[in-house]
């Protein structure tokens, strides 16, 4: 079934023509037998997994430079744990056989699609619009960042907060930043107390409440490096 | 599946414009719609979200010619197609100072300085804040301004809403999708939003009502546990234990910026003629940044119109020759 409405899949279809480089393999963690309604003991739950999974191949579908690659979680539990998967759904990308460390947790639906989006066509380009003030700080990390950040899809702010992260997490491997589809993961969101969001946590100990500007946000990161 | 939100291109932006439009709400998309037809090279500065304030509306019943109702985000999607289509460019920035120079007017953004005889200001407003302790440090702990974004956090739990307009009962009615419980905390005995609207919130059995209250602190460990409150006809205080609170009282003009270059009232909404003429020829304002009696949707789509239209007779009088 399409997701996209004609005129938006025309337009994707033309945004990743013009703006696709290189070759874009989209990792997704799911479930096997995600969509039937079968019980099976064991299994998890997964109540967006399907979903997930047919964006990824409504938007495979719309560029010959992407690719889509299905894991089931349980399965193949070895190489969920060398991505550092923990929850499902998950998304990873992967350019020139390396995985990058920018995943999102839970369904990329509602604003959060256009953040898939965008993270897809700079990951192709290899380049971020981050300034060159934020790259060079960049430059200068030498212990590891992990920055979670939460969101719901109803959320017009959100993807503000997520595409930095994500930006940060393309120019260095030291960081890696996970967006987090807070309803989803309601344990999560009780763990950091988010009841509003955007909500980003660095390095688990630092909080930022709501979508700050970049600069700002580089200072966030800074002080969680320090503390 | 909700909906999949497409994002918007990045594109090549000349320096220098016909028209500027500040704020990508209602009203700046429909200015744009507007001299973009009019064949006038416009860029429209947007910080945040477009939509602006729409955008954080789950639905809205009021706006002609759509009796089933529409979703903020929808009308959002629309003004901006239409606006593009006609040719006008987004830029994602934040506006920091407007200032003239002879017939420019110059823009300063956070993605560099752009300039343009005519600007029209659609910047809107921003939630009025209550200014009680607990408010900043429960931000994102049970205190938000958008149901639509952090509604979901409250299913099954016992919400407070504060105010009693249009946007505090609307958003009322849409947290009992989530909530058990609402209660708006109002400080008259009466609500000032539409009759109908009050009538949704009257029989709905999830919403109570606490009139003649006001709050004055918001308590808690971690997050918000509790209001004080207090009665404003018996001046007792309560404690209130609540699990969130949205804050709905009103709205402050976006208007800091301009407060030195235009005539303000004393709110800080700008004045404007019926033409969305502000103070200084050229700059022209459209929408709930300025003084009007109706801050609705339909008001800030008609002033948008306005203002582009007044802003091309302008351009057309100074005999400005840019144009696409
Ligand atoms: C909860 C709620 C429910 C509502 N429900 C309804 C309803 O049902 N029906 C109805 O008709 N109306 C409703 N309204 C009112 C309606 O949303 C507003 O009247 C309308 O959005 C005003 O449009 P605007 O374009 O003037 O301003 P806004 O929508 O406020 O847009 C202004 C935009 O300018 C941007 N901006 C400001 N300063 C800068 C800067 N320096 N640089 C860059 N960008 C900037 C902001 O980010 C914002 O996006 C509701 C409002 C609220 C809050």
């Amino acid at each position: 079934m399409a997701l996209l409405r004609d005129e938006d899949r025309k337009y994707l279809e033309n945004l990743f023509k013009e703006n696709l480089k290189d070759k874009v393999k989209i990792i997704l963690f799911s479930e096997k037998s995600s969509g039937s309604k079968l019980y099976i003991p064991g299994r998890i739950e997964c109540p967006y997994c399907q979903q997930t999974r047919e964006i990824l191949e409504e938007v495979v579908s719309l560029s010959e430079l992407l690719e889509l690659e299905v894991h089931d979680f349980l399965a193949e539990e070895i190489l969920a744990k060398k991505y550092g998967i923990d929850k499902i759904p998950a998304i990873l990308f992967q350019k020139d056989d390396e995985v990058l460390n920018l995943r999102f947790f839970g369904i990329p639906s509602g604003y959060e699609f256009s953040t898939l989006i965008e993270d897809i066509v700079d990951i192709s380009r290899g380049e971020t619009h981050l300034s060159e003030k934020t790259k060079n700080f960049l430059k200068t990390l030498t212990k590891p960042v992990h920055i979670q950040v939460f969101v719901t899809p109803t959320c017009p702010y959100c993807p503000r907060a997520v595409r930095l992260a994500h930006q940060m997490a393309m120019e260095n491997k030291l960081i890696t930043a996970d967006m987090i589809e807070a309803i989803e993961f309601p344990h999560l969101a009780e763990k950091y107390q988010v009841s509003g969001v955007p909500k980003s946590i660095i390095n688990e100990t630092v909080e930022v409440e709501g979508a700050v500007p970049e600069d700002i946000f580089v200072e966030y990161v800074k002080s969680a490096i320090k503390a | 599946m909700d909906f999949l939100l497409i994002p918007r291109k990045e594109e090549e932006i000349e320096k220098e414009q016909d028209v500027i439009i500040i704020g990508g709400g209602p009203a700046g998309l429909t200015a744009g719609i507007y001299t973009g037809r009019a064949r006038l090279k416009t860029l429209l500065i947007e910080e945040s979200s477009i939509g602006g304030l729409a955008s954080l509306t789950a639905t809205i019943e009021n706006y002609p010619g759509f009796p089933e109702g529409i979703t903020g985000k929808e009308l959002s999607r629309r003004l901006e197609e239409q606006a593009k289509k006609f040719g006008t460019k987004i830029l994602d920035a934040k506006v920091l100072s407007l200032t003239l120079d002879g017939i420019w007017k110059i823009v300063e953004t956070t993605k560099g300085i752009y300039r343009a005889p005519s600007v029209i200001i659609c910047s809107g407003t921003k939630p009025k804040k209550l200014g009680i302790p607990g408010e900043r440090e429960f931000l994102g702990k049970g205190v938000s301004y958008c149901a639509v974004c952090d509604g979901a956090f409250f299913i099954g739990k016992k919400v407070a809403v504060v105010g009693g307009g249009d946007a505090a009962v609307e958003e009322a009615l849409y947290l009992t999708h989530f909530a058990e419980e609402v209660y708006i905390i109002h400080r008259r005995d009466e609500l000032r939003a539409e009759k109908i609207t009050q009538e949704k919130a009257f029989s709905n059995p999830k919403i109570k009502f606490l009139w003649s209250h006001i709050v004055k602190k918001i308590e808690g460990d971690k997050k918000v546990e509790r209001l004080i409150l207090e009665d404003l006809k018996t001046k007792e205080e309560k404690i209130f234990p609540v699990d969130g609170v949205f804050i709905y009282i009103g709205l402050t003009p976006q208007t800091e910026l301009y407060s030195s270059l235009l005539k303000l009232d004393e709110n800080g909404f700008i004045i404007t003629d019926e033409n969305m003429q502000t103070s200084v020829p050229g700059i022209f304002a459209a929408g709930d940044v300025r003084v009007k009696s109706l801050r609705q949707i339909v008001t800030a789509l008609s002033d948008g119109a306005i203002a582009g239209v007044s802003a091309t007779k302008y351009l057309e009088e100074i005999k400005f020759k840019g144009g696409i």
